[in-house]
């Protein structure tokens, strides 16, 4: 019974603009840890092969240093590994791939599947079906040959493609490089190994997307794990399961205050994140001062306890209290100041009321170092 | 605030202690001169508000020279209506005490809660400085700084809001300036004070965000490019390697070559068709010449008759021309005869005239031999030897120029047979032995020859005659004549000489020279015998009758009978017997006549001579005509003639025919080789190569495309574009969050600072008003109908006085001093109407007013010390004599205190 390790979409040599150099860098580099992962995981369930569904690279031109290190990170699973090129890495006239090759870069091991023909595991009795995107972006079937594909019989029949499956994935419903629902039971393929959709997803008994062993974006679902795959007897359906292949979990939480305990329950989930945590906040509704400076607090320890804290407090009023105020000492026509800023928050005008927002909490910072400044004995300790 | 006392010791040189006691509650002037006492008085008081006990910086109060001293200042004053009581002692013992009703206070919280009350600070450390002195040191004006108000107010503003706050209701905001100033600074950073524009790390951010973006834009750019050209490797290479399977430029290059081939083929037609046009234009030629054969066959037929033709005529004018020379022919032998006569006649009259010659000579002659002979028959003798000698000799003499003369008579003569026997014809004859020939008078037998000069009649007997004459006929006749003239002079030559002929001639002539040299001989034997003039009479007279004998001897051969008969008379038997009748003509009628003859026969001979020549001209040219005829007779009956036609006229049938043939394929070849169109062909060749050539160029250049694209990608792949451009997205990511978070910053600092200062400029606005009407109400006594307008910072600004307007600053001086006092005034009124306590000082201030101004500035001050305790120092103290207070003297006040 022929055993694969599933995976897709490795997207090497991305970059994540959206967070710090540093942070960045670090998400970067553990896209190469996952694919050692993934060798040492294949190694530990002696594996026959690995199926690697498209977009193992993010860009064509990427760093002949990234290509190396890519086939490099390959060397601890010494089975046949399938790389399918994508649509990050379609197997164009000049692509990663054929850099790859002229780099000497590949290791014997480890197969391009740059043409749409049927691959043979002779020692397995399965044949490998590849359907390799040889332009950026089709809207073509290109999995339609394997309906007529010629296999010896009694061999397993592997489909290997990229794309989107028609009709499942409704936010891709126009989706270039589309896949025919139902192609595993049209071409009689014991197993489709499709990539593309980032989080893991059955389609039908044969159809599989792997997902991204290494989350790299909030909102894909179930990705940061690989797909182990047990064929049965032709025909029959195989079994799959899910290996945990991912380190950083990436959250995109969004909390609305409104009442005190609000923000308590904001700042314990932030009190919760670690390491391996990569979080977008966004925070609305409103809170008043002393709130806004313990959730300012709490997104600054948290954002040094976590791998990435994005936090957007701008959709967060303020609305400072008479204690506020009071706890400030602004008087005379400061407070109406603040006052005013109050009211500017909820204008008409959104850039002016984002700006009063900001202009208050900026007022409040000032006005509580000066407090500070003044009577250092109760500074914080509120009154 | 009232002051009610003060008290110093061991202060500059108030080494003793010096009290004033009952201050006024208003005014309260002091005077003395320079160095008196009243700046240190007034020192005393700043130092005692505003240096913290404990400052070392206070050196300035030490008396001099004294290092121990501990200067001390103590006040006891009115404030809030409750008396207190400020001791201060600095350097040597530092101390501090403040007592305000029943609460005392030490040291720094006393000097800190005075600050508070009065409004003012201490400086942090070292002496205090005008910034520090707030209330205090605006009211408090120093010698010669009452102009310098600006700078006054500007540190006491804050002061004068917070103070003037509970006057103006909860407006004022404690810190608030320094707050605007906090917010400002934040906001300078990054915005510009004027504009509002973006400057420090807020332009930074928003430059390196527009870099970023531009790297961007062009690695996108690059990218694309990059893109596009991997897409047209992509079609390129399809290209090429269908190019490589259909070799579309090999069918080109086989339908070339078909092209070429079939224009070929053409060529060879049209090689053909020349090498027919060379045969049809063979077979024209031979046509032609054939032609031309034939016609010179006919042109030969024509030339035969045309040749009896002229024979024919030839004949006609040979007849013609026969006639008149036998007409010429009959009248020269009558000129002939004539002539024959006429020299007969001239014969005989020469004959004639020589025998009369002969006989005078000889009769002469034998006179003289006779009268010589007497004479001789004198001298006979011994000179009988010489005169046989000489008559033998004189018998042998002949005159030398008749020898010459007979001589060339006789070459002459002999000349004229030769030529005459060359000219004649000649006609030899062999004649059978029983045959003879009639030849003129003569008969022919057997065989001779004859040379003919003159025409002959040959009779052929039983056959008729052949009439022969010679052909130089003139000329025969002419030698003939010629011939008989000579013989006729050599005839009387030889006659008169008395020889029968030359070779007589030529013998007597060597007899002579012999018998000359006999004579010689005898003569000189004579002369040596006999004495000349007998023997000269001798030979004389033998010579004279030697002469006489001789012409007689001559006289008789030539007619001795005439001579004989006496002389005159001529005989009948002469040769001229017509000439019976005629009288004998002399010498020159005769060569005359001969001479007529001669012409006459000369004349006709030439007619006759020309008519001979037509004649013959005519028979010559009727020879040749018929020569001719014959000749072309004998072409045309050629037999091989006849065939040789035939032939050619045969060849010209087939040479005609064969040139038809020829005309009709040429013409379809022709045809052919047009439909077949070779332009078009050549065009199909060109055509066909040139796309051949066309597509390998194309395939060629594909294939270099192709390498250098993969060498280009292949380069720019390296450099790791999307990579690059990965990280700049993301360096452009952060940057423009943070030109977003500044800008978010600077908008809130904007809009912070917007606020801020409207509020603050309203709530100054609200402080200007009751200011503004203190001022006006000193203003009014000092400058009537002028106005002073307040600014946001509380310091006076423009003045107007009725259309002038003029800063402060531009005031004159003094001007200044008093609006600076009034204005400090004014600042006093509105302290006190806020409840703050106000302590007015003036130390020797508007000493540059003029008395009017001074006069109003003293209604002025007396009003203003209605409501405020005011201390005057002046060191003119009649200035202020008018102030309605008594002027107290420092220097009264230390004796009184030393006392």
């Amino acid at each position: 019974m022929p055993v694969f390790l599933h995976t897709a979409d490795w997207q090497i040599g991305k970059l994540f603009g959206q967070f710090d150099a540093d942070e960045a860098a670090l998400l970067a580099e553990e896209r190469f840890a996952a694919v050692e992962h993934i060798a040492a995981l294949a190694t530990a369930h002696a594996v026959d092969a690995v199926l690697v569904a498209g977009d193992v690279f993010d860009a064509q031109t990427v760093t002949e240093r990234c290509i190396h290190r890519l086939f490099h990170a390959l060397r601890g699973y010494s089975g046949p590994w399938l790389l399918l090129p994508g649509n990050h890495d379609a197997a164009l006239a000049e692509s990663v791939w054929t850099r790859a090759e002229r780099l000497a870069a590949v290791p014997s091991n480890v197969h391009l599947c740059l043409r749409a023909e049927v691959l043979r595991l002779d020692a397995l009795r399965v044949a490998v079906l590849p359907a390799p995107l040889t332009q950026r972006n089709t809207h073509a079937d290109l999995t339609e040959w394997f309906d007529a594909a010629d296999t010896p019989p009694g061999w397993l029949r592997v489909g290997l493609a990229h794309g989107s499956v028609q009709g499942i994935l409704a936010e891709d419903i126009d989706s270039a490089n589309p896949i025919a629902a139902g192609r595993a039971a049209r071409a009689h393929l014991d197993y489709l190994a499709l990539g593309d959709w980032h989080g893991t997803r059955q389609i039908d008994a044969h159809t599989w997307y792997a997902g991204t062993p290494e989350s790299d974006r909030f909102r894909a679902n179930a990705s940061g794990q690989v797909l182990r795959v047990v064929l049965g007897a032709p025909g029959t359906p195989p079994q799959v399961s899910a290996l945990a292949s991912g380190r950083y979990r990436w959250h995109d939480s969004a909390a609305t205050l409104q009442v005190a305990s609000d923000l308590d329950l904001l700042l314990a989930q932030l009190a919760g994140y670690g390491a391996d945590d990569v979080v977008q906040l966004a925070v609305s509704g409103r809170c008043d001062l002393a709130g806004h400076r313990r959730l300012q607090q709490a997104v600054e320890q948290a954002r040094g306890r976590a791998r990435s804290l994005l936090a957007d407090l701008s959709a967060l009023q303020l609305e400072p209290t008479l204690d506020d105020i009071e706890a400030l000492a602004a008087d005379g026509y400061i407070n109406e100041v603040i006052g005013e800023l109050q009211a500017a928050q909820h204008g008409a005008d959104l850039a002016r009321a984002e700006a009063a927002r900001d202009a208050l909490a900026l007022l409040a910072g000032l006005l509580d170092s000066r407090r500070g400044a003044r009577h250092p004995g109760s500074a914080g300790g509120g009154q | 605030m009232k002051l009610t006392r003060l008290r110093i010791e061991q202060l500059r040189q108030f080494r003793a202690p010096f009290e004033i006691r009952d201050f006024a509650p208003g005014l309260n002037l002091f005077s003395g001169p320079n160095e008196a006492g009243k700046s240190t008085l007034v020192a005393a008081i700043r130092a005692a508000f505003f240096e913290r006990h404990r400052s070392g910086a206070v050196d300035d109060l030490r008396p001099w020279g004294d290092s121990a001293a501990a200067p001390t200042v103590e006040l006891d004053f009115e404030l809030g209506g409750q008396p207190c009581r400020l001791v201060k002692s600095f350097l040597a013992r530092k101390r501090c005490e403040l007592r305000i009703g029943t609460q005392g206070l030490d040291g720094a919280e006393a000097e800190d809660r005075l600050a508070e009350l009065l409004g003012f600070q201490h400086a942090g450390k070292g002496a205090s400085k005008a910034e520090h002195w707030g209330i205090p040191g605006l009211l408090w004006i120093q010698q010669g700084a009452a102009q310098e108000l600006r700078e006054a107010v500007g540190h006491a503003t804050d002061h004068l809001r917070s103070a003037l706050e509970a006057s103006l209701g909860e407006v004022a905001a404690s810190g608030g300036d320094d707050l605007l100033a906090s917010v400002q600074a934040q906001r300078s950073e990054l915005l510009t004070e004027a504009g509002g524009r973006p400057r420090g790390p807020y332009k930074d951010a928003l430059e390196r965000e527009a870099a970023l973006a531009a790297t961007l834009g062009g690695l996108d750019a690059a990218i694309a490019h990059y893109r596009q050209r991997v897409d047209a490797l992509a079609s390129l290479r399809r290209a090429h390697a269908a190019d490589e399977l259909e070799q579309p430029w090999v069918d080109c290059r086989r339908r070339q070559h078909e092209a070429a081939e079939r224009l070929q083929a053409i060529q060879a037609q049209q090689d053909s068709l020349a090498a027919e046009g060379q045969r049809a234009e063979a077979a024209e030629r031979r046509a032609a010449l054939l032609r031309s054969q034939l016609e010179a066959w006919a042109r030969e037929d024509q030339a035969l008759a045309a040749r009896a033709a002229a024979q024919a005529e030839a004949l006609a004018a040979r007849d013609a021309a026969a006639a008149p020379l036998a007409h010429w022919q009959a009248r020269q032998e009558g000129a002939a005869r004539e002539l024959d006569a006429a020299r007969a006649a001239l014969r005989q009259a020469r004959q004639q005239h020589a025998r009369a010659q002969l006989a005078r000579d000889a009769a002469a002659a034998a006179a003289r031999a006779q009268a010589c002979a007497r004479q001789l028959a004198e001298a006979a003798g011994a000179r009988e030897a010489l005169l046989a000698v000489q008559r033998a000799a004189a018998a042998s003499a002949i005159p030398a120029a008749e020898l010459k003369t007979l001589r060339t008579l006789e070459r002459q003569l002999a000349e004229v047979h030769i030529q005459r026997d060359a000219a004649a014809t000649r006609l030899a004859w062999v004649l059978q032995a029983d045959c003879a020939l009639r030849l003129g008078e003569a008969t022919l037998s057997g065989s001779g020859e004859i040379r003919l000069t003159a025409p002959a009649s040959l009779e052929l007997p039983g056959l008729g005659r052949l009439e022969i004459a010679p052909g130089g006929g003139s000329d025969l006749a002419t030698l003939d004549a010629r011939g008989d003239e000579l013989a006729d002079r050599r005839r009387t030559l030889l006659a008169r000489l008395g020889l029968p002929d030359l070779a007589a001639a030529e013998a007597r002539e060597l007899e002579h020279s012999r018998l000359q040299q006999q004579l010689a001989a005898a003569q000189a034997t004579l002369q040596a015998l006999a004495p000349q003039g007998v023997d000269a009479l001798g030979a004389e007279h033998a010579a004279l009758q030697a002469r006489a004998d001789e012409l007689a001897r001559a006289l008789a051969d030539a007619g001795g009978e005439g001579a004989g008969d006496g002389g005159d008379k001529v005989s009948a038997a002469g040769p001229a017997p017509t000439a019976g009748d005629t009288p004998p003509l002399s010498v020159d009628q005769a060569e005359a006549a001969e001479q007529a003859a001669a012409h006459t026969l000369a004349a006709i001979q030439g007619e006759r001579h020309r008519a001979q020549l037509a004649a013959a001209d005519a028979a010559s040219r009727l020879d040749a005509a018929t020569r001719e005829l014959a000749a072309a007779r004998a072409l045309c009956a050629d037999p091989v003639r006849a065939a040789r036609i035939a032939q050619s006229s045969a060849e010209l049938t087939d040479a005609l025919a064969e040139r038809k043939a020829l005309g009709a394929r040429i013409e379809a070849l022709q045809q052919h080789i047009a439909a077949a169109r070779p332009d078009i062909l050549q065009q199909d060749v060109e055509r066909f190569r040139a796309t051949a050539e066309e597509l390998e160029t194309q395939h060629r250049v594909r294939r270099d495309q192709l390498m250098r694209l993969e060498v280009e990608l292949q380069t720019e792949g390296a450099q790791g574009l999307e990579e690059r451009r990965a990280e700049c997205a993301r360096d452009h990511a952060q940057a423009a969050r943070r030109a977003g978070e500044l800008r978010r910053r600077a908008a809130a600092l904007d809009l912070l600072l917007g606020l801020l200062q409207d509020k603050r400029r309203a709530l100054t606005r609200r402080l200007q008003a009751p200011l503004q009407k203190h001022l006006n109400r000193y203003l009014q006594l000092l400058f009537p109908q002028a106005s002073l307008e307040i600014d946001e910072n509380l310091t006076p600004g423009p003045l107007t006085r009725g259309v002038e307007s003029g800063d402060f600053e531009q005031l004159s001086f003094g001007a200044r001093e008093q609006m600076g006092v009034i204005s400090r005034l004014a600042y006093a009124d509105l302290l006190a109407e806020a409840g703050r306590p106000t302590l007015i000082i003036l130390d020797d201030a508007l000493v540059h007013s003029d008395a009017e101004r001074l006069a109003q500035m003293k209604r002025v001050l007396f009003d203003a010390a209605t409501r405020h305790q005011i201390l005057l120092f002046t060191c003119h103290p009649a200035n202020w004599r008018d102030l309605g207070v008594a002027a107290r003297s420092i220097d009264d006040l230390r004796a009184g205190a030393a006392q």
